[in-house]
């Protein structure tokens, strides 16, 4: 379970302080699909990055299981990011030089995981997003839904509790986004990952179990989608 | 992630951009090629140096010679002496000849209270003429004395160990006669002139032939006791009872005995060396004109260095979202800071490995070169020399100053903050 208590973050630009979270409380049990919408410059992606742990917040504290994060170490919050959550991100992040392969076993290898683990987990979550096949194709040659479905199989590969997205379908056509949507939810369904997508995309929002709009840094309503009740 | 990951990863950044990782090993190449080159000439020119005075030895044995007590009050001195009509001839010398000869009875004074003295004698300074075996040829013959202590080495045969016995070197010897080991042994006739400008011949036994060196090259040499006999016969009445130098021979190696003796004769006015001090003068000339070259190489790696600064500090910017998404998933500080480095002293170690070889490979042919047109003068010389020991220091030596200028930009790299980094254009 991830919890924001009087979450507040301020970026300091030239001397400038801009308060891009205030104050923001904000509960998210185990197996949630959460949709954070708002325009850009709303303190979305913010709120995101330090549920995440990666930023620190300028005030308030992000639990994890009842565990204050700010007393972790850097290298807990390492460990935490690497074994607990999953990133999928709007602009895939991916090494087009290297195999799919390669890119999916990242977070495996920075784990330090044997050889055979990162076979079996590789194959593994490559078949779940179906690209079993293009396993040893260079990331570079995919289509853009191919490369966002390599991401999810990324951040799906170490198992976590929780996979984070961040736009995951704003460089995607209408068509191959919905693919990778359905992907998220599946795996939100099937296997119980609690789901946080930040978007500016109500129609993928609505599809979540459970909406936060945001205005300005704050949270300005917060309600549950039609997607719930079915 | 793993030690292996690591290295592997930072391998595979840098087959990345091939080109600028080619040119910044080309740089460090320069400088490990240089440095291998440097290095092998100052170890060829020991090597040389080494086996050509080598092959005396005595560590029992002591030199002494008189300090030199210049007019104008000894050390050299810059300041340009005024001009005297009355301080002698031109060309004479700037100190009085007389004053660097000894006498036995004043060492005697000197080393009167050590002990453990086996035997105190002079060099007899000593001229010869000609040698010849069994009646033939007359060679010329450069004569010296072998002092009591000192050995030398021998080709075939054994150092002069008894009166009438001498040593000659195997320039002469193969003169004789190419079987040189047929000579030893055998008796041979020197003549020597004496102070009526007549010659006096003596018969003494071929004990051995000398091993070449810059001592032995064309000197042969006799016994004291032999050189006692001829110097009788060569001497003049003036300053017949003194020397240039004395030979003191020890009981033992003992080196606190042999320190004792050499502190009592300093403070009596007079140089002493034992053979392992005048090597030790020659090889620390050499050490210092190794370091001097060595110095120059190092020049070109603090320059090529700075390519590895350069490249890496290009390649942390290129790598930012990169390393954004690795910090996000997980990766720590050390770990990015490790990727940088290795790949830093992987650029080191390839630019290091080729030019040891590069510097290897050059120097070997450089030694052919110089055989086949210097042979004759050069005779078991080569000009560079590479020890495995040497390469391997130089190439820690490279890979260290790799290190060392990619610890900037790597901490740079490990420093970033994931969240600026993946949202870095």
């Amino acid at each position: 379970m991830l919890e924001a208590r009087q979450l507040s973050k301020t970026y300091t630009s030239d001397g400038v302080d801009y308060e891009a979270l205030k104050a923001v409380d904000l509960s998210i049990g185990d197996g949630d699909c959460l949709a954070i919408v708002g325009k850009s410059g709303s303190g979305k992606s913010t709120l995101m990055h330090l549920l995440a742990c990666l930023d620190v917040p300028n005030g308030g504290n992000v639990l994890i299981d009842g565990r204050d994060t700010s007393t972790f170490s850097e290298k807990a919050k390492n460990t935490l990011r690497n074994e607990k959550f999953g990133f999928v991100f709007q602009q895939f992040f991916l090494n087009g030089r290297d195999t799919v392969f390669e890119n999916v076993v990242l977070p495996l290898k920075i784990r330090g995981a044997s050889a055979a683990d990162i076979e079996t987990n590789a194959s593994a979550a490559l078949a779940a997003v179906g690209l079993a096949d293009k396993k040893q194709k260079k990331a570079k040659d995919l289509s853009g839904g191919e490369k966002q479905r390599v991401c999810i199989a990324r951040a799906l590969v170490g198992d976590p509790q929780v996979i984070f997205a961040d736009e995951p379908t704003g460089n995607l056509d209408s068509t191959t986004g919905a693919a990778v949507e359905k992907m998220l939810f599946d795996l939100n369904r099937d296997r119980g990952i609690t789901l946080v997508i930040v978007t500016h995309d109500d129609d993928l929002a609505r599809r979540c179990d459970r909406v936060v709009e945001m205005k300005d840094g704050r949270i300005v309503a917060e309600h549950l989608t039609e997607a719930t009740a079915r | 992630m793993k030690t292996w990951d690591l290295i592997r990863t930072a391998n595979r950044n840098l087959f990345r951009n091939k080109l600028r990782t080619f040119l910044t090993v080309m740089a460090i190449f320069v400088g490990s090629f240089t440095l291998t080159m440097t290095n092998g000439l100052g170890d060829g020119m020991r090597d040389y140096v080494e086996s050509q005075v080598k092959n005396i030895e005595g560590d029992r044995a002591v030199l002494v010679r008189k300090k030199i007590e210049r007019p104008n009050g000894g050390g050299r001195t810059e300041d340009t002496q005024e001009y005297k009509e009355s301080s002698g001839n031109e060309g004479e010398l700037d100190f009085d000849p007389n004053s660097i000869l000894m006498t036995q009875p004043q060492i005697d004074a000197a080393v009167r209270d050590i002990d453990g003295i086996k035997s105190v004698t002079p060099r007899y300074n000593i001229q010869g003429e000609y040698i010849s075996l069994e009646g033939g040829k007359k060679y010329n013959l450069e004569l010296g004395m072998l002092s009591d202590g000192l050995i030398a080495k021998t080709e075939a045969g054994s150092n002069v160990k008894n009166d009438g016995e001498i040593a000659i070197p195997i320039g002469l010897a193969r003169t004789l006669d190419p079987e040189i080991g047929r000579l030893v042994g055998k008796t041979a006739v020197i003549g020597y002139k004496i102070p009526d400008g007549s010659i006096k011949t003596m018969p003494l036994k071929i004990a051995g032939v000398l091993t070449k060196g810059f001592m032995t090259n064309t000197n042969s040499f006799v016994g004291a006791e032999t050189a006692r006999l001829i110097r009788i016969d060569q001497r003049t009445e003036q300053g017949a009872d003194k020397f240039i130098g004395f030979t003191i021979q020890m009981e033992s190696t003992d080196a606190a005995k042999i320190g004792q003796l050499k502190n009592k004769l300093d403070t009596k006015g007079f140089e002493a060396d034992t053979v392992a001090d005048t090597q030790k003068r020659t090889y620390d000339a050499i050490g210092i004109f190794k370091t001097g070259m060595n110095l120059f190489a190092m020049v070109a790696l603090l320059a090529a260095s700075f390519g590895i600064i350069n490249t890496l500090v290009i390649a942390v910017l290129e790598r930012t979202k990169e390393i954004g998404l690795q910090k996000a998933l997980g990766m720590g500080r050390g770990k990015i800071f490790a990727i940088f480095s290795l790949e830093s002293v992987l650029i080191g170690f390839w630019g290091a490995l080729l030019g040891a070889l590069g510097g290897i490979a050059a120097g070997l042919i450089t030694n052919k070169v110089l055989l086949s047109v210097y042979a004759e003068s050069f005779e078991g010389f080569s000009l560079f020399a590479f020890k495995p020991l040497s390469i391997a220091v130089i190439m820690l030596l490279v890979c260290g100053i790799a290190f060392v200028a990619g610890v900037m930009p790597a901490i740079r790299a490990s420093r970033l903050n994931p969240i600026e980094s993946l949202t870095y254009e």
